[in-house]
This record gives structure tokens, C-alpha cells and sequence, in this order.
């Protein structure tokens, strides 16, 4: 058995270990998601069921209530399809002045000025689809011929209805987002199926300008707001911050600057992080055999500096623990120890790379990294639980003294 | 009161109009920023500025992570959070802590507060670093983001005595199994990341990226989402430009606020009650000193003996030889050496910075080829700083566990023969 209070603290810090770690698992899945999702076939923006590539499915789709179509629809669906019958008719004559002459006949209101949504209109209008098998094949030859027809960057698509085979036209509708290369896309897209997959055509996507003129502003103010923060520690804003300070302090009446709780647990932190780093030191200086009497005075030098350091931080030590003898806490959750990286004085964001080679070389590394967050959590249980223990006999040693 | 409508302050000597352009500023920069009219009633103490105020510290205050949470607080709640969250960093005045609980007086005080926390740190641009919205596929190099989270929030068992070692163990063995799985987790993410890099090659506008990045492809993938992303960004846009426009008057603010002290009444030098505490935590506080300070001595006494060896293995070697010219002023240039390693190393613990570690979260960029790109993390850099934490943190454990079987020991008594084994740790 554990003494009791040392335990609940225990049970306390597992219990958040626990929930830290479901936490991390939580974000992990959620980008596991995200990343799956991507890098499978991307379904249109009308987030309606996954993108049939063949014909035949398309006929299980039709009763999908988003695109219920209404009578006007119905009606202009029934003229589009008499246009396409005699597009059929004229397949052999490609020319695109003659496809460009259809679209604005068929433009309308609610409805698709493109030719290319003829793929999917056989399937909207249930009374139609007993022509969809007749017009499944003339409709992928439309696509051939109607593909130059799609460089228009802009069409009007129905929100409802947008049921684009071609799922790399769908994001031409929205404002914004495209593809680099239309054509060169389109033109490809005949022959393979009409999905877009990330694998096949990543490297034709393009961002959007609106989204990278605001990430270029945004890194742009950023490295405005870093460089910023030096100039301010010689001029006189700098100068008033500290009388402002000095100020509220002496209005307080309290007497000189007091540690704050935090601050004294910082300054432990820190003299911790002086004692591994010393240590590491003096490893370092001990296992590394001298050549000459010049490496062998430098090895003796720099220990007797680690040791000269070493009473110094002890004495440092000594003088935080005159001055609290004990250390009131904040009411509420016990805090960590203050990380060995630098604080909040530093950068605060700027965009830092980090460049990898391969698919192994990232997996070592972020292993690597979770088994470091790991073992640090185990230290710190391991403190917990000395830190109880040492302080109980401390305060036993001095009740009972 | 019919200066109400009237800044009147002396010290704006810029202007009376770049004042409230400051605080304007000044308020854009922080979530939650209150209108620029709250600060002025501020200063003349007026109630009914207060809760907005109260409101403003709490959230700059609070933890990140506890945004969503905290949002539906009550005022009491925040009065008390953000009362404690002050004291705890040290704020000096003592009327802070006898405003009223329900958050109704005290502005000018509250006031106060807020530039003592400004004056202290550069506040706006660090909530701003915190809710930055992420464009890259980001990877923390360090654990300090997982160290700075908030710890066990309520203990979820209060167990009443003492607690069965075999809850412990489970829980352990709980945690153990949840490191695996995340482990696992982890590898998928990030052979899905590496794909989704390599099918986006050669398809972003900055060339030093070079390829997408998940947040940027499936902004492409969902448009919508994408409109959401950009206004997020946009939004933090106007935050920096506001905090731009904040550094670049502020003086003003400063020169105001010291008008604002000046208002107050001196703080009679009461006898302050002592904040309590609780026993276990100044145990805890104790402890802590108390192992840092052991540990530094076994450290001293170390140092100790193997300079004493070195010393006497030196003078017993040199004592033979002379003493010439050119060896004191090698032995100076030495000297000097060796001064300025320990003091860089000083310097690394004392300004809280590790001997150049990477920090903070870079954003992944995969580039085969092998050029020397100075300015840039390379994965291998990191895995190297990585396994030499992981070596030392082993060893840390180690020790660790051996002095906690030590203390047991002394712990259980005066019973010689009774040897404490701790739960196996993997």
C-alpha cells in the first residue's frame, strides 16, 4: 500500500496522464480522417453520395432528395435533352463555335449553362430515366467534343443539383479555387474516369489567389511583428513599461520585488536544468581522453568551472529556500515543470521548416518524439512521488524537532 | 460629467485623437477586446465597466484549451479564476483581491491589472501566436506545447485512503496500452502525409515549399471549408495589423496609464493575509527545492573528487617541467577559453533556453535532395537531438526510480529486511 495522500496525488497525475494522452489520440484521429479522406476520390462539393464513375450507377442516385428537380427544371431538362439528341447527330462536326451557339440556348436561370453537365442530366429527371441507357453512350461522346467548350472559367452551376461526373469541373464553379491547366486537365479526363484522385492529379491543383495573397500578408506581418520586438527594448516605450512597473509596485506599499510562486518554481526549474546540463558536462570532460598537456590543463580548467558553477547555483538554491519556506501555491491544478525550450520572450511564430526525405525518415522522428513525451512523463511521475515522500519527511523531521 | 465626452488627458501629446486610435488598436489585437469607451469609464471608475473587463482578463488569463469550456462560465467564476491566475504571477497590489465577487466594481483596478500584464510581456502578439491558424502540416520538434498543457484538471477518483498499489499498476498499464496506440496512429498519419506530399509536387506558389499541405489540400478539396480557412486567416490579419498599429503608439497608452495610477488612492499597507495553503502542495514545494538542492550536491561532490584526481595528476606532471614564457600565455588563452564556454553554457540555462535546441512547431516539407540548405531543420538534425533526450531521459528514470526505492525504504521505517519493488516500467 501507498500512504494516502502520496497516492491520490498518484492516482491524480495518472488519471491526467491518461486524459492527455486520449486528447492526443482524439487530434490524431481526426487528422487520420482528414488525411484518408484526401487521398482517396474526391467527391463534388454538393456533398451528395460518392460519385458514380459508372454509367449504370448513376440510376440508384435518382431519387437522392437534393436534387429533386422542380417543373421548370423539368421542363428545361426536356429541352436539353432535345438539344443533346441533335448534338448527338452532330458529333462529327466539332467545331466549337457550334457547341458555343448551343450553350447560351440552353441557358436559364436555375440551370447549368454547361455542356458538360449533360453527363448527369439523363439521371435527374426520373421520367427520363428509361433514355438514360440510350443516352449514356452519346453522352460520353458529348464529353469529348465538349470538352474545349469547358474553358469558360466561370459557370453557373445548380447548388442542388451539382452531380459533375467530372469532379475537377465542379471546382471550376466555386469562385476561387481551379486548376492551373483546364484543358490539359479535361482532355485527360475522357479516358480515364471521370474521378479526381489525388494520386493521379495532385500536382495540377492550384491555390486560390485570394487565399495566397492572404497567406503572403499573413507571413509578412508576422516577420513585421518579430522584428518589431527587439527595437523595443531601447526605446522610450520600453523605458515607460518599467516606471509603469516600478510604479504599481511601490503604490502597493509591499515591500521590493517578491518571488511569485511561479517564479520561485521557475528558478528551480532552471537550477535542475543547470544541474543535467553540468552533469552532461562533466561526462563529457571525463570520457574524452587527452592527447597533450594542452587538452589535459583544459579538461582540468572547465571541471573546476563546473564546480565553481555548481556551489553557485547550490547557493542560489539555498537562498530561495530561506526566503520561502513554504511556497503558496495557486489554488487549483499543480503545474508542471517550466519547459527546457526558451519561453514566451522568444519568436513567437515564425514559419520554421523542417525538411524530411522519406517516409521512414518522418515515421523515426515522430516516434522518436512521442517515446521522448512518454519517457518525460514517466520522470515526472517518478518526481511526484519522490517529491511526496521527501517533503513528508521534511516536514515530519521539522514538526517533530 | 460633461467631460464625459472629452478625452482630457495631458499627456496625449500627439493628439487628442491617437489615444483612443491606440486603444482601438489595443483592442482589436486581444480576443474579446472591449470598445475603447470601457477603458476611458475605466479610469473615472465606473462600475458598469467593470464585467467587460473582468471578462477580458479571464480570457486572457485562462489556459488556451480551455476556451470552449470556459466560455459559459459564470462571472463569479472568472472573478475568482482570473483573482487567483494574478496572485499566482505575482501581482503586486492587494486591492485586486478584495473586489467584489460578483464582478460589479473595481474597474479602474481591473484596469491596472490588464497593463501590469501588458507591461510584463508582449501579450497581444503571443494570443495571437496561439490561435495562429496553421497552414503547414506542423510537427512540434520539442515537447514544450505538451508540458505547458494544463495538468490533471479534478481528480477524477478521490480515493478515500489510501489507495490499492494494483489501481496504480492498472492505470499505468491503461496509460501504456494508450502510448502504443497513439504510437500506431501516428506512423498511418504520417505515411498519409508523406503520399498526400509527394502527389502535390510542384504545385505551390512559394518555391520553397514546393508541395501542399493537408490544411491547403483539403481547402481545395472543400471549397467551403476553404472560405472558413481564409476568413480565419483574414481575421488574424487584422488582428496583427491592429497589434502592428499597437506597437507603434503605445507610448501614448504608457504615458495615459501613469495618470491612471496616479488616480488612485495609496494603498493603506494593511497587514496582508497570508494566501493559504495547502499542505500538500507546500510539501510539494519543499520537495522540490529539496531534491534539486541533493541533487546538485551529489553533483558538487562529484566535480569535487575528479578535479581533485586531475589536479594532483597535473601538478604531478608539470611540477616536473619549468615555467616558461610562452607557457603562462598559452595557459591564459586557455583560461579564457574555457571562461567563455561556461559562460555560454550559464547562459543557456539562465536564459530558459536548452544549448540550441530546435523549438517550437516547424512545418514539414519533403525534399529529397540532398543540398545544404543551411537555414532549414533537417529531419535528421532532430532525430539525432531526439535520441540523445531519449538516452538522457533513460537515464534520468533510472536514477530517479533508484532514489524513489531509497525513499520508500526510509519511508516503511525501521524495518531493515523489508525491500520496496516498485511497478515494473517498461
Amino acid at each position: 500500500m501507498l500512504p494516502a495522500d502520496c497516492s491520490r496525488r498518484l492516482v491524480a497525475e495518472l488519471q491526467g496522464a491518461l486524459d492527455a494522452c486520449a486528447e492526443r489520440q482524439l487530434q490524431l484521429e481526426q487528422s487520420l480522417r482528414v488525411s484518408r479522406r484526401l487521398l482517396r476520390t474526391w467527391e463534388p462539393a454538393g456533398t451528395l453520395a460518392p460519385e458514380a464513375r459508372l454509367e449504370p450507377e448513376t440510376k440508384e442516385e435518382d431519387h437522392s432528395p437534393a436534387c429533386t428537380p422542380g417543373p421548370q427544371d423539368l421542363k428545361e431538362l426536356e429541352l436539353l435533352t432535345q438539344a443533346l439528341k441533335k448534338a448527338v447527330l452532330a458529333r462529327k462536326v466539332t467545331s466549337k463555335a457550334g457547341e458555343r451557339a448551343k450553350a447560351p440556348s440552353l441557358k436559364s436561370g436555375s440551370f447549368a449553362t454547361s455542356p458538360g453537365m449533360t453527363a448527369s442530366t439523363p439521371s435527374w429527371a426520373p421520367g427520363q430515366a428509361g433514355s438514360c441507357a440510350s443516352e449514356a453512350k452519346p453522352t460520353r461522346g458529348i464529353r469529348q467534343t465538349t470538352v474545349p467548350a469547358k474553358g469558360h472559367p466561370e459557370r453557373r452551376l445548380p447548388s442542388a443539383g451539382n452531380r459533375a461526373r467530372v469532379g475537377v469541373g465542379a471546382r471550376a464553379t466555386r469562385p476561387g479555387p481551379g486548376l492551373r491547366d483546364q484543358h490539359v486537365a479535361l482532355s485527360a479526363a475522357p479516358e480515364a474516369p471521370e474521378s479526381f484522385t489525388l494520386k493521379e492529379k495532385g500536382s495540377l491543383l492550384q491555390l486560390p489567389t485570394a487565399f495566397r495573397k492572404a497567406a503572403s500578408q499573413n507571413s509578412r506581418l508576422w516577420a513585421q511583428l518579430t522584428s518589431a520586438q527587439p527595437r523595443d527594448s531601447t526605446n522610450a516605450t520600453a523605458a515607460a513599461k518599467t516606471y509603469f512597473l516600478q510604479q504599481m509596485q511601490t503604490a502597493s506599499g509591499r515591500p521590493g520585488p517578491v518571488l511569485s510562486a511561479a517564479e520561485v518554481e521557475a528558478e528551480v526549474g532552471r537550477l535542475q536544468e543547470a544541474c543535467s546540463l553540468l552533469r552532461l558536462h562533466m561526462k563529457e570532460e571525463l570520457s574524452a581522453a587527452p592527447t597533450d598537456w594542452t587538452q589535459e590543463y583544459r579538461c582540468l580548467l572547465t571541471l573546476e568551472g563546473l564546480q565553481a558553477i555548481a556551489g553557485q547555483c547550490l547557493h542560489r538554491l539555498q537562498e530561495l529556500h530561506a526566503e520561502q519556506p513554504v511556497a503558496p501555491c495557486p489554488v487549483g491544478r499543480p503545474s508542471r515543470a517550466p519547459p527546457p525550450c526558451g519561453g514566451g520572450a522568444g519568436p513567437f511564430w515564425s514559419p520554421q521548416l523542417l525538411l524530411y526525405s522519406s517516409t521512414q525518415e518522418l515515421q523515426t522522428l515522430a516516434a522518436l518524439r512521442l517515446r521522448v513525451a512518454m519517457l518525460d512523463q514517466q520522470v515526472h511521475l517518478e518526481k511526484v512521488l519522490l517529491e511526496q515522500e521527501v517533503g513528508r519527511l521534511l516536514l515530519n523531521g521539522r514538526t517533530a524537532g | 460629467m460633461g467631460r464625459r465626452r472629452r478625452l482630457v488627458d495631458p499627456a496625449a501629446e500627439a493628439g487628442a485623437g491617437a489615444l483612443p486610435k491606440v486603444i482601438a488598436a489595443l483592442s482589436r489585437s486581444l480576443p474579446a477586446g472591449p470598445s475603447p469607451e470601457i477603458f476611458r469609464r475605466a479610469k473615472f471608475d465606473r462600475p458598469e465597466a467593470a464585467p467587460a473587463l473582468w471578462q477580458l482578463l479571464f480570457r486572457l488569463l485562462s489556459p488556451r484549451s480551455a476556451d470552449g469550456a470556459s466560455a459559459s462560465l459564470a462571472l463569479e467564476a472568472q472573478v475568482c479564476l482570473v483573482k487567483s491566475a494574478l496572485r499566482s504571477q505575482g501581482y503586486p497590489r492587494l486591492v485586486l483581491a478584495q473586489l467584489p465577487e460578483d464582478g460589479s466594481r473595481g474597474s479602474r483596478e481591473l484596469l491596472l491589472a490588464l497593463s501590469w500584464l501588458l507591461a510584463r510581456g508582449p501579450l497581444p502578439e503571443q494570443l495571437l501566436a496561439q490561435a495562429h491558424v496553421q497552414l503547414g502540416d506542423e510537427i512540434p520538434v520539442c515537447e514544450c506545447e505538451a508540458l505547458a498543457s494544463p495538468g490533471p484538471r479534478v481528480p477524477h477518483v478521490e480515493a478515500e485512503g489510501p489507495v490499492d498499489i494494483r489501481c496504480v499498476q492498472w492505470l499505468m498499464g491503461r496509460l501504456r496500452f494508450r502510448w502504443r496506440c497513439l504510437i500506431a496512429s501516428q506512423q498511418e498519419q504520417c505515411t498519409l502525409l508523406s503520399k498526400i506530399h509527394l502527389y502535390t509536387r510542384g504545385c505551390h506558389s512559394d518555391q520553397r515549399l514546393g508541395h501542399l499541405s493537408v490544411a491547403e489540400t483539403e481547402m481545395l478539396r472543400d471549397p467551403e471549408g476553404g472560405q472558413q480557412l481564409l476568413r480565419r486567416l483574414e481575421r488574424e490579419n487584422t488582428g496583427l495589423e491592429a497589434a502592428l498599429e499597437w506597437r507603434r503608439g503605445e507610448l501614448v497608452f504608457w504615458r495615459w496609464m501613469d495618470t491612471v495610477l496616479g488616480a488612485c488612492p495609496p494603498e493603506a499597507p494593511a497587514a496582508a493575509t497570508q494566501p493559504t495553503f495547502l499542505p500538500r502542495i507546500a510539501e510539494r514545494g519543499l520537495g522540490r527545492l529539496e531534491l534539486a538542492a541533493r541533487e546538485l550536491r551529489a553533483l558538487q561532490e562529484e566535480l569535487c573528487e575528479a578535479t581533485g584526481r586531475r589536479r594532483a595528476a597535473w601538478e604531478a606532471r608539470v611540477g616536473g617541467q619549468g615555467r616558461g614564457p610562452q607557457w603562462s600565455s598559452a595557459r591564459q588563452a586557455l583560461q579564457k577559453a574555457v571562461e567563455q564556454e561556461l559562460a555560454a553554457l550559464r547562459w543557456a540555462w539562465e536564459q530558459d533556453r536548452g544549448p540550441a535546441r530546435p523549438h517550437g512547431p516547424h512545418r514539414l516539407v519533403r525534399c529529397e535532395d540532398e543540398a545544404p540548405g543551411g537555414q532549414h531543420l533537417r529531419a535528421a538534425e532532430v532525430i539525432q537531438a531526439l535520441r540523445s533526450q531519449e538516452a538522457c531521459l533513460e537515464a534520468a528514470l533510472r536514477r530517479l526510480q533508484g532514489q524513489c526505492r531509497q525513499e520508500l525504504a526510509r519511508l516503511a521505517g525501521a524495518l531493515p529486511g523489508l525491500i520496496w519493488i516498485l511497478p515494473p516500467r517498461c
